[in-house]
């Protein structure tokens, strides 16, 4: 077994060399086109067309492209990503600071969605099974058009203005710092011991995470109760019910785990997707993790720090698709020949 | 007895295209169906006499009635159905002309990503081998980033506009077509069918397009239909953050944004852009949905 | 022990209330094996799952009752009825290798359903393993671990019967539990069946189409036709003195592999669907059955007893005598074959040739893909056919047999080795419009070969479409017209649609349309074995009349010995990649040389159910 998990890590960073490559390429020369200049932003009003050349040969932007590619290409492999225009800090130093606050994010808003659309799943099936889904099958369609960003507005409405319980904005509350032992802000502050401070991360967390959960959902929820209804038209559910195994045992032992796979797969095929709508979530609860930080280098045309976002975004997606490929290799004994 | 000859009861009156015809039958029956389409009708009319059915010009300023409230509240008119934002504008208006950005874009981009997406994904699946790897690697690649960060990026390269917000959508989306359709296609493929009319002297363009194309277009509907949706999302979230469009054009995404400074005072300008959105990409999604459960597996099973 | 008394199972369609099975009636006792055959869509696999209980939405039993051990299992609530499941009652499912779940070990499974059965969680895997041992599998402590797609067949098949034997069942109801199985397997399941039945004395049902299987298999037959059972006696007595016309027209439409040459007796038209049993008035089989009369249609004839134990439904049962073989027709060519041979001698230039042709096939395995894993399909193989020749190819799946017949037609390229169309070798552009023009093929599945898109009309003559110039030669129209008499259809059926067709027709377009542009070869791939046995009778007479007026060679692709020895003059015998034997083919077949030849022909159930089978030769 561990032969064959290593063997899949190994065949998807192979892969990933030349992926993250062009990939980064693609990034470089769509910027590169852009119809504005960035360094307008940057200078005063009353520059003079020397001023902005000099500035333009500090920051390296009068090297022809393939060439300013391969510079940063260095730099990057030595860990050294440029810095932000508008931050004037290392793009390192700020996405180093940011990332954990997403990752926490996006994993709790995994682990809430989880929780909704298990056995949300499991219900839209059994009521599909006894022909009484019309109107849970409507409750999914609606929830289905309702992005994570309109969520978080809602959620907003109905928390933040009309009954406000929790607060919307920013990772802690005012006056709170963060130990930053390991970024994470709700196992930094369970380690030093701060639990009141703690449940005030916890429920910062709470709508923003709710907001993408509620995004993600009913994707689960749709593809889990089509893997269940494929799975118990299977020929070995019938021989199961021959054998006289009770509908319950048969749905909780046999079909959910073949229903699994193919639920495993679509998670790892739509993680982009939770990853969007973080951007969006986190800019509108202030949260401050890579999304915001990537909406404000946009806004600001700051080239360096979209470029390093830009890679950053690839080498997340690379590790969930291979811890993807990994667990489906656990769960379906076929694949397990090499 | 002969032994070839057949006797059979009379046949029942043929008819033409049973497949489509039993196909729009199924269709019919599916209440999804014409909810759907009918709110996406609804809202294309409007859009398309909004000069006609709006109050007021959405870009018209009233500043003496700044954030009133909607006519069924205390302080509201009929003036004003749905109230003012911020800056005085008629919030109906603004919600009637935002449709014609939303749907214009749904459309033109869900047909772009259709086509390229579509057309990659038929030479992917039937010509197999090298081209099918080329194709599926650049499919990969693609779906490497987040589609909300790729569009993003390239709506900084491309400048903003609603052409460059369609292109980028269909640069981003085309993707998920042709995944999809590629898996029909290969299904396809294998059938014997096709390669009987391989072996009868077609060439490959006219198999590809008289035997495996007419099989995949339910399933193109279908993904066409949601995609719109998606569509819709994209430029609203896109607008929202204030890249799409120049502020002279109204834009649901656009009202979103101006509205979450007024929020503790208004609630109606907030809700009013979210459930046009819902509602509009409520109805791609229940459309869409019909149209697939109408066509698959039942009708599949039996037609083919 | 099982008495099933008058059941009528009716389904509540669309409006119509239509008798999905009328009136049957059959018992079994302790340690006895009683054989349901029909065709498919006969119901017999529908009593099975009445038996168990699990009938479709919209079907309710309306008469009749099902007594097992002193008990109306009609009556019974569901948990009542689960519980005799996989204890009391057991059933062998047909295709083994999906009947158990994928992601569970054997193990797992087994050890679930002994828990299910009640056995006390430390015995279990005593018990698993001593099961295990008695279905002959080897190694079961290790068999244990596996998971289902790493068996065959066969194992998993004797896994499943072994689990179903655990519980010491009184009845066992097996599902065409050969079927699926390859020629080895199948008679070692028999086998096994049998030893077990001896073992725990349990009483059998075995639900099957075949009914020379059944005849030596088991004790008593019943024969069912169109929901409705129309024969029931002793097995030996329902094949040999058949009363009903339909089953001596079952049996009789069934080539023989041994024995004289026969024409195959056809009854025209097929057994009618569900939804047309409701306009039948009568006797459901009298629209067929060649000896019918007024009376027949007028009310449905009751069951009665002819003979002591063998009761018939027929007004008119026929008369019992010697099975007769059939007189030759007016050519007198059937007894004799020479229209199969090929035209002229063998010095005749071969229509069609392989000369040591290879096909082999690469996959990549390793991390990387780097390591390659060859697969043989055909190796080396050397084959000719000339103008006019019925050739047979035989061999079980996996064989290369149908690797073969896509190396004729052009549709795989060879590894090595050469294809010969009248003497040339057909290469680049050239090669598709000579193959073409000279062979053709019809292609086994009925439903996936004709594009459900395109009506009968577009599809006989499909070939016109990518040649304009056809158009001047033979317009259209009339050429469809002319395909539609050589292959027997009714003219009206231009304007249908493969889905308003049945098995037969649309096997019978795809002939046609193979014969559209007029080939001088065409290959056949297994193209009757989904078919009902009196359909496939219509289709190789088909054949043979074609290969009569039009002077076509024909390579017929099958694992049914019977049928290549009706059609073929001449026949291979394939195994992995390899040709064992090749010859004439009544004297392979009176005399075969290689063992696995030997092995095919006995794995076939003999005509005559005094001879013993399976024999000692077919066990492995």
């Amino acid at each position: 077994m561990f032969q064959i998990i290593s063997a899949i890590v190994l065949r998807r960073l192979l892969l990933a060399i030349p992926t993250l490559f062009l990939l980064s390429l693609v990034v470089f020369v769509v910027l590169r086109m852009l119809p504005v200049d960035p360094l307008a932003m940057l200078l005063p009003a009353s520059a003079t067309p020397a001023d902005a050349a000099a500035l333009r040969q500090q920051l390296g932007f009068d090297k022809p492209i393939p060439q300013q590619f391969l510079i940063w290409l260095w730099q990057a492999v030595n860990g050294n990503l440029g810095s932000s225009i508008n931050f004037r800090q290392p793009v390192v130093q700020l996405m180093l600071a940011a990332i954990p606050a997403t990752l926490e994010l996006t994993l709790t808003g995994l682990l809430l969605a989880l929780l909704i659309s298990i056995p949300g799943g499991v219900l839209a099936f059994v009521l599909h099974q006894r022909k009484r889904e019309a109107a849970a099958d409507l409750i999914v369609a609606l929830m289905q058009s309702i992005p994570s960003f309109l969520w978080s507005l809602l959620l907003i409405l109905a928390f933040g203005v009309f009954w406000p319980v929790l607060p919307f904005s920013g990772r802690v509350g005012d006056g709170v710092s963060l130990p930053g032992i390991t970024g994470f802000a709700l196992v930094d502050l369970l380690l030093v011991g701060r639990f009141d401070a703690w449940l005030g991360a916890l429920s910062h967390l709470f709508l923003p995470a709710l907001a993408l959960a509620l995004g993600f959902a009913p994707l689960v929820i749709r593809v889990l109760r089509s893997s269940l209804i494929d799975a118990a038209n299977e020929p070995y559910v019938e021989v199961a019910r021959l054998r006289g195994l009770s509908e319950t045992r048969i749905l909780w032992r046999h079909m959910l785990k073949n229903a699994s796979l193919p639920t495993v797969t679509m998670i790892g095929v739509q993680f982009g997707f939770l990853f969007g709508g973080a951007l969006l979530v986190e800019m509108i609860f202030g949260f401050p993790g890579v999304g915001n930080l990537m909406i404000q280098a946009v806004k600001g045309n700051d080239l360096p720090l979209i470029q390093g976002i830009a890679l950053i975004f690839c080498v997340l997606m690379l590790v969930i698709t291979v811890i993807v490929d990994v667990l489906y290799a656990v769960l379906n004994p076929r694949l397990r020949t090499l | 007895m002969t032994a070839t000859a057949l006797t059979t009861p009379p046949a029942p009156r043929a008819e033409r295209f049973p497949v489509t015809r039993a196909a729009l039958r199924q269709l019919a029956l599916q209440r999804r169906v014409w909810v759907g389409g009918g709110i996406l009708l609804v809202i294309l009319l409007l859009a398309v006499f909004a000069p006609w059915v709006a109050p007021h010009d959405p870009l018209e300023q009233d500043l003496l009635h700044m954030l009133t409230p909607p006519m069924w509240a205390s302080g509201g008119s009929g003036d004003f159905p749905l109230g003012t934002d911020g800056l005085g504008r008629c919030v109906l208006s603004r919600a009637i002309y935002g449709a014609r950005v939303a749907l214009t874009v749904a459309i033109v981009a869900a047909l772009g990503s259709m086509l390229l997406g579509s057309t990659l994904a038929l030479l992917s699946g039937y010509f197999g081998g090298l081209v099918d790897r080329a194709i599926s690697y650049l499919v990969d690649l693609w779906m490497s980033f987040p589609p909300v960060v790729l569009s993003l990026i390239l709506l900084v390269g491309l400048g903003t506009g609603v052409d460059k917000v369609i292109l980028a959508v269909v640069l981003v989306d085309w993707t998920r077509f042709c995944r999809v359709i590629r898996a029909d296609v290969l299904v396809i493929r294998r059938r014997d069918y096709v390669l009987a009319a391989r072996l009868i002297g077609f060439t490959h363009l006219r198999t590809m397009l008289r035997e495996v194309l007419p099989a995949v277009v339910p399933l193109m509907i279908t993904l066409f239909s949601i995609e719109m949706g998606v569509a819709i999302i994209v430029e609203a979230t896109l607008s929202f953050i204030g890249l799409s469009v120049p502020p002279e054009i109204t834009t649901w995404g656009q009202m979103l944004a101006d509205a979450r400074s007024d929020m503790q005072s208004s609630a109606c300008v907030m809700l009013t852009p979210v459930l046009c959105i819902i509602v509009t990409v409520l109805g791609c999604n229940l459309f869409g949905d019909g149209v697939r459960v109408a066509l698959d597996p039942r009708l599949r099973l039996r037609g083919e | 022990m099982l008495s099933i008394s008058h059941l009528t199972l009716t389904a509540h369609l669309g409006g119509q209330s239509v008798e999905v099975l009328r009136d049957v009636s059959l018992t079994l006792e302790r340690g006895k094996v009683l054989g349901l055959v029909g065709e498919s869509g006969a119901g017999k696999s529908m009593i099975g799952r009445v038996i168990a209980g699990h009938i479709p939405t919209g079907f309710e039993v309306t008469k009749g009752r099902i007594v097992f051990d002193d008990t109306d299992l009609l009556t019974l609530n569901r948990k009542a009825w689960r519980r005799l499941l996989g204890r009391r009652i057991a059933f062998v499912p047909q295709e083994p290798l999906t009947a158990l779940n994928p992601v569970l070990t054997i193990g797992q499974t087994f050890a679930e359903h002994l828990a299910h059965l009640g056995v006390p969680a430390a015995e279990r895997r005593l018990l698993m393993l001593q099961q295990l041992d008695s279905v002959h599998l080897p190694n079961p402590t290790e068999l244990v671990h596996r998971y289902p797609h790493e068996l065959s067949g066969g194992q998993c098949q004797r896994v499943l019967i072994a689990m179903a034997f655990a519980a010491n069942p009184a009845l066992i109801v097996a599902d065409e539990p050969t079927t699926a199985l390859d020629v080895v397997s199948q008679a070692t399941v028999l086998r096994l069946l049998a030893e077990q039945r001896r073992i725990h004395q349990t009483a059998m049902l075995l639900i099957t189409h075949d009914l020379r299987l059944a005849s030596h298999v088991c004790d008593d037959i019943e024969v069912l036709y169109a929901g409705e059972q129309v024969e029931y006696g002793p097995a030996t007595e329902v094949l040999r003195r058949s009363r009903h016309p339909y089953t001596w027209a079952l049996d009789h439409a069934t080539p023989d592999v041994h024995g004289p040459q026969r024409q195959l007796p056809t009854l025209a038209g097929q057994m009618p669907g569900v939804s047309a049993l409701s306009g039948i008035s009568g006797c459901r089989f009298a629209a067929r059955c060649p000896q019918s009369q007024a009376a027949c249609t007028a009310e449905p004839p009751a069951l009665a007893e002819r003979a002591s134990g063998h009761w018939v439904r027929c007004i008119y049962p026929r008369e019992v005598g010697a099975r007769t073989p059939v007189a030759a027709d007016e050519a007198g060519s059937t007894a004799t074959g020479a229209w199969r041979a090929p035209r002229g001698d063998a010095a005749t230039p071969s229509l069609v040739e392989l000369q040591d042709a290879t096909l082999r096939y690469t996959a990549r395995r390793g991390i990387l893909g780097q390591r390659k894993v060859h697969n043989v399909a055909v190796n080396q193989l050397s084959f000719r056919v000339q103008p006019g020749e019925f050739v047979g190819i035989v061999g079980e799946s996996g064989s290369g047999k149908s690797s073969v017949a896509r190396l004729l037609v052009g549709a795989e390229q060879l590894t090595s080795g050469r294809l010969l169309i009248e003497g040339q070798q057909p290469t680049g552009a050239k090669a598709l419009r000579l193959t073409r023009e000279h062979v053709q093929m019809i292609f086994q599945d009925p439903h996936s070969a004709l594009n459900p898109r395109r009506s009968v009309y577009r599809l006989l003559t499909q070939a016109y479409e990518s040649d304009r110039m056809a158009s001047q030669r033979h317009p259209r129209q009339e050429r469809a017209h002319q395909l539609l008499n050589d292959v027997g259809l009714p003219q009206d059926a231009l304007m249908r649609f493969p889905s308003q067709l049945s098995g037969g027709q649309k096997q019978r377009v795809n002939i046609g349309r193979a014969l559209c542009v007029m080939p001088r070869l065409v290959v056949a791939d297994e193209i009757v074995s989904g078919l009902d046995v009196s359909v496939q009778a219509q289709v190789l007479n088909l054949l043979i009349e074609l290969g009569r007026r039009h002077g076509i060679a024909l390579v017929l692709i099958s694992h049914d010995l019977s049928v290549v020895r009706y059609l073929c003059s001449r026949v291979v015998v394939m195994q992995r990649g390899n040709v064992v034997e090749q010859g004439n083919t009544e004297e392979v077949f009176a005399n075969p040389q290689h063992p696995y030849t030997r092995l095919l022909l006995a794995s076939v159930p003999p005509a005559d159910p005094s001879i013993a089978w399976p024999s000692e030769i077919a066990v492995a």
